[in-house]
């Protein structure tokens, strides 16, 4: 009997440096049409000269525990993979654009052909045993993938130490992207 | 200070969500007008004022008001559903919306109770509009004969439907957490005071000289609590969280301020409310003006609350 997994993404912020290219690969690995992201950089810069401090991060889909593109989506089309991941099953997707409203974190965009389409932690990938193409593609080894179900201890190993937080934590969506600062 | 630089570029969230535009602003204006127009019907039936007022008019037995109502619930439900039609991306899988039903999704509540509104309107339609009379519609005749015993039930059934219906239009909205402006549970009582007080005045508009006190006084009483619901609404948002506060903010004083002060809360229901109640007491004449500032007032109102609630950050 095969363990059920649980993927989240831990980026270590301190080692980003914004070069995007788990963007690029992104867009090369899940074909994303020109003019829209499944991933993004953000950049931001905080206090006042010269005591500036700015923080790089890689952002997309933080695959919520709660996830609300799930909870309103008509056609059950948005679901949990069970492994972890909430993805999209394009066949039953309407074009509604009930999860691009309920997103929290704006992860989603209306794909040309009709459907709705966001990070999918290149499940393709994970089910190959390989890793998420960022992830692959980071020079700075910035991007993580884990599985909190494992007992590998990596997951331990990578916040050891250090501070967490989680993006826009008052939605109750709990997140699966852990930014290390 | 604080600089954010991103390079994200998907254009339906950056930099705001815009992701309804006119199509599903006329879909809520379209349904909560249906909605009321089958609440008043129904329940014009139901407390026996369906009949005409006065005897000169005997070629009914519904006045010509409860008949356009009763007709026109399931007409421009149609043409909203139409305009929903319009704003799928990925028309032609229209049909998944009938092959699953998630329990935590409005959307899915709502499509799924637009399919209990038609066969019950027309129900209701069909016997009040005495279609049978006309002989292009004669086949009407066997229908309307044996759904006539069953009008003051499928009435009692229409007034919770199109209730249902008008709330809906509202709970569309304010169900996303993720729009602060929208998230308001108040918006749902809102809609549906709103489409209710266009249905009456749209029969208000219609109705002849000596019934038009009537449907006046009921646009009157419905805007006065479409007031107190506004109210709330602003209230509920100011009073909230940060976020919340920011976003109602946006909205009473922002860039949609004018539009929702003058358009909505004075052309839409100060005015009317005021000359609906010298309607009342008899100071002034009865002057088609005021239904169409409320049918205005109604439109601009699903317009300014579809737009200006995209336009606010989420969670910050």
């Amino acid at each position: 009997m095969s363990r059920k997994r649980n993927y989240a993404m831990v980026i270590d912020t301190h080692v980003c440096v914004g070069c995007s290219a788990c963007v690029y690969a992104c867009k090369a690995e899940n074909e994303v049409p020109e003019g829209f992201c499944r991933d993004w950089i953000e950049q931001k810069v905080e206090g006042h000269f010269p005591k500036l401090t700015m923080e790089i991060r890689s952002n997309r889909c933080q695959h919520c525990e709660e996830a609300p593109c799930v909870t309103y989506c008509p056609t059950g089309s948005s679901h949990y993979a069970g492994d972890g991941t909430v993805q999209i099953d394009r066949n039953w997707c309407t074009g509604c654009k009930a999860c691009l409203a309920a997103c929290p974190y704006d992860a989603r965009y209306v794909h040309p052909e009709g459907f709705v389409d966001k990070c999918s932690f290149c499940q393709h990938r994970l089910k190959q045993g390989l890793q998420p193409a960022c992830v692959t593609t980071c020079p700075t080894s910035a991007l993580k993938l884990v599985d909190l179900n494992s007992n590998d201890g990596l997951y331990r190993q990578l916040i050891e130490g250090r501070t967490v937080t989680q993006d826009k934590v008052p939605a109750g969506t709990q997140p699966k992207l852990f930014w290390l600062h | 200070m604080t600089e954010l630089v991103t390079n994200k570029i998907n254009p339906n969230v950056i930099p705001h969500l815009h992701i309804w535009g006119w199509d599903v602003a006329i879909y809520l204006f379209l349904g909560g007008i249906a909605g009321g127009l089958l609440i008043i019907s129904a329940a014009m039936i139901l407390l026996q004022k369906g009949g005409i007022f006065s005897p000169e008019e005997q070629t009914a037995e519904y006045s010509r008001q409860i008949q356009v109502a009763s007709l026109l619930a399931p007409v421009l439900l149609g043409v909203g559903m139409f305009f929903l039609f319009l704003d799928l991306e990925f028309k032609m899988h229209v049909w998944r919306f009938y092959t699953n039903f998630n329990l935590t999704s409005p959307m899915s509540w709502g499509s799924w109770a637009l399919l209990i509104f038609f066969p019950f309107s027309v129900f209701q339609a069909i016997v009040v509009c005495q279609f049978s009379q006309i002989p292009r519609f004669l086949f009407l005749a066997s229908w309307e004969s044996t759904l006539k015993p069953y009008l003051n039930k499928i009435a009692a059934v229409n007034v919770h439907v199109g209730m249902g219906i008008g709330v809906y239009t509202g709970i569309l909205l304010s169900t996303y957490y993720a729009r602060p402006l929208w998230s308001n549970t108040v918006l749902g009582f809102v809609f549906l005071l709103s489409g209710l007080s266009s249905a009456a005045a749209l029969l208000l508009l219609i109705a002849p000289s000596r019934e038009k006190q009537l449907y006046s006084k009921i646009d009157m009483y419905i805007i006065a609590a479409e007031g107190f619901a506004t109210t709330l609404f602003i209230l509920g948002g100011i009073t909230g969280t940060e976020n919340m506060k920011n976003a109602m903010l946006y909205l009473i004083a922002g860039p949609y301020a004018p539009w929702f002060w003058i358009l909505f809360v004075l052309a839409g229901l100060i005015i009317p409310l005021v000359l609906e109640t010298l309607e009342a007491i008899g100071k002034i004449r009865f002057s088609p003006f005021v239904p169409l500032l409320v049918l205005i007032g109604s439109i601009s109102l699903r317009f300014i609350i579809v737009y200006a609630g995209q336009e606010i950050p989420t969670f910050s």
